[in-house]
């Protein structure tokens, strides 16, 4: 399907449907990934964290002994454990705490419903991928080649959006950029091509043809992949994977969590790019501390100098390893991809609320926000210059592109882990795998 | 932080704190008052002046559900046919259907079955649909009465409403059963594939809900 049939303005206007629909979406998988972390660490913090043998006489939950004829526990008909009095959630239909809560974030994350539709149509690669998503795609990788003729059209993107379906009637490219832009629509027209797919394709075109005059363009697409690929990181793996792992290892006697771990990666692997790595950063966070905590900003853009007015107001509950009062924090921000220009506020002392009010300016037109994130990340200044990370915040910036009054005020966001760099080639990946199993082994 | 609870309020679409998110899908002829039912239901506004969708919008309404918060994601399609490859490629997202129709229009009645149709080829087995007959304010032009509308209701497997986005009737109403419907659905769901049958003690159990008050327009 495409939006050809449309109108320039419809189309516009649907696009723009399309882009609130993304960042909708984008916060709502930031919330099930989060909410999939905690189920993690909750199987985690039973019986597996434990280096004691699995045995019949223990709770599979928290690992008290059982006795013979008092308090010896029941199964649990969720996952066939047996369950101390204590581990139970319910009166009469009671289910160990595990197989609670595995049921609570199947309702809250929407998996249910996700499960259902895939009797009708089975999953195809990419469950969470709608129409929307193709769409947005689509266009994107059609303005982005806006960007590339020789003389540069007066307004970038969005104009050109609504341009580009009816290539014939738009300005006159050079013969060259107008095969491109055909090979392009060709491609793209498959379009379930994957990102992966789609990239390939603009480096192989990038080859092929104008190396030059494509830099650019490729640039600019690379991020757009990046964006996506991040957007895949944030997939923790599906539910049912993360349960039937748990009930087989449970099962593995002395199994450690390093095996589960290990295992579940590589089984990963096969399926995806991003969730090997996205296992790797669940792990990573061993290494310090679990992220939790709140930062508020408001963002806004001010046409008038041109910038991005970020005022940073507030964290509450940051967790700091070195506890409440040693706790120096401040935040950082970055406009992704780009990493080169960073702004910091003022260092608070000794709290884990701390309170910045602090307004950051990063010069940038408004048309170059459309693909870009906003990182947000907190920050505590340790002694010696060592910097301990306390958590971050994304937020896709596509929104601000248009006036839109109902994003300016603060807003408080969950901080989250740090996602991998995107940098970070295979081995960088397989490194980490293997250190946070060791972690996970002690 | 007592700023923070105020804070919230303020942006709906980015807001994390819910328990979880439905969304639902308003379909039906063009101008039957989709749009409007949904202004009504959102922003509480009416606009007699119509504007015709183009393909799809959205709007987004956190509501307090027995006990839970439920923010609710509703798409608005455009009734025109030539959007109808854009609006049925949103069919298969969609937890639950508000099928409108007008009461004083006959072909957007006779539309109903389509629009049933439709649902069955897009969307999920279990998708929960309401009936809407719309406009019920005008009893003067009405030529659908609402006998039909029931039977047609009954013989499609749906709930049924007779409704006003204008005057404000039953709108919120409907909007809330199809919430509970689908929770309803949700909690089948997941009791389908749980050895233990437990849901029916804990969970977001939506189905001790009464019968919605008045099926039926008052006027």
């Amino acid at each position: 399907m495409d939006l050809s049939f449309l109108e320039v303005l419809e189309r516009e206007t649907v696009l723009e449907v399309l882009r609130r629909d993304k960042q909708l979406r984008i916060i709502e998988e930031d919330r099930i990934r989060r909410m999939k972390y905690e189920l993690q660490e909750l199987r985690r913090k039973g019986a597996k964290s434990y280096a004691r043998q699995y045995g019949e006489r223990t709770c599979a939950r928290c690992q008290r002994p059982l006795g013979k004829f008092w308090n010896s526990g029941a199964v649990c008909r969720g996952c066939s454990h047996r369950i101390c009095s204590k581990c139970r959630i319910g009166a009469v239909d009671w289910k160990c705490t595990v197989c609670h809560a595995y049921r609570d974030v199947k309702i809250r994350s929407g998996e249910w419903f996700l499960e259902e539709k895939a009797k009708k149509f089975p999953v195809t690669k990419d469950k969470y991928e709608t129409v929307g998503e193709k769409l947005l795609k689509i266009s994107n990788v059609l303005s982005h080649i806006s960007v590339v003729p020789p003389t540069p059209p007066p307004h970038l993107d969005y104009n050109f959006l609504s341009r580009s379906g009816d290539l014939k009637n738009s300005r006159p490219f050079t013969k060259s950029m107008e095969n491109l832009m055909v090979s392009f629509t060709s491609h793209i027209k498959k379009i379930s091509t994957s990102q992966n797919d789609v990239r390939e394709d603009l480096l192989s075109v990038d080859g092929g043809r104008k190396p030059a005059r494509f830099k650019f363009s490729t640039q600019k697409s690379l991020s757009d992949t990046d964006i996506n690929k991040s957007s895949t990181l944030f997939k923790v793996p599906s539910l049912p994977n993360l349960f039937k792992k748990s009930k087989d290892s449970d099962h593995e006697g002395s199994s450690t969590g390093a095996e589960e771990e290990t295992s579940f990666s590589s089984e990963q692997s096969g399926g995806k790019r991003g969730s090997c790595s996205s296992i790797s950063t669940d792990c990573s966070i061993l290494d310090g501390l679990s992220v939790t905590g709140e930062l508020e900003l408001a963002v806004a853009y001010n046409p008038g100098s041109s910038c991005l007015d970020i005022t940073v107001g507030a964290c509450r509950a940051l967790v700091c390893g070195d506890g409440k009062k040693k706790c120096r924090p401040f935040v950082k921000l970055h406009v992704l991809p780009d990493k080169s220009c960073k702004l910091k506020t003022s260092v608070k002392k000794n709290t884990t609320d701390p309170v910045f009010n602090e307004v950051l300016k990063f010069d940038i037109e408004r048309h170059l926000l459309y693909g870009k994130r906003l990182q947000a990340s907190v920050w505590h200044s340790g002694t010696l210059k060592r910097k301990v990370f306390l958590g971050e915040v994304l937020i896709p910036l596509d929104a601000w592109t248009s006036n839109n009054k109902d994003l300016q005020g603060f807003n408080w966001y969950p901080l989250c882990p740090k996602r991998p760099e995107n940098s970070s080639g295979g081995a960088a990946e397989h490194d980490r795998v293997k250190h946070s199993s060791n972690n996970l082994g002690v | 932080m007592a700023s923070a609870n105020a804070t919230y309020g303020q942006k709906e679409s980015s807001d994390q704190n819910f328990d979880y998110m439905f969304k639902i899908l308003i379909i039906g002829n063009s101008s039957v008052g989709k749009t409007s039912f949904l202004f009504r239901y959102a922003d509480d506004s009416f606009t007699p002046a119509f504007v015709s969708t183009v393909g799809i919008d959205f709007k987004v309404k956190t509501i307090y559900r027995n006990d839970k918060r439920i923010k609710l994601q509703i798409w608005d399609t455009a009734g025109q046919e030539r959007y109808r490859t854009i609006t049925t490629a949103y069919y298969r997202g969609a937890m639950g259907f508000i099928l409108m129709y007008d009461i004083t229009n006959e072909e957007s009645f006779n539309a109903v079955q389509d629009w049933s149709t439709q649902i069955k080829t897009y969307s999920w087995d279990n998708a929960q649909v309401l009936l809407v007959g719309n406009k019920c304010d005008m009893e003067d032009e009405r030529v659908v009465s609402g006998d039909r509308g029931r039977q047609l209701s009954e013989h499609l497997g749906f709930e049924f409403f007779e409704a006003s986005a204008k005057d404000n009737i039953n709108v919120k109403q409907t909007f809330e059963r199809l919430v509970d419907i689908i929770c309803e659905k949700m909690s089948e769901s997941l009791d389908a594939g749980d050895p233990a049958v437990t849901g029916a003690k804990q969970g977001p159990q939506l189905t001790e809900q009464p019968a919605p008050p008045h099926q039926d327009c008052a006027c």
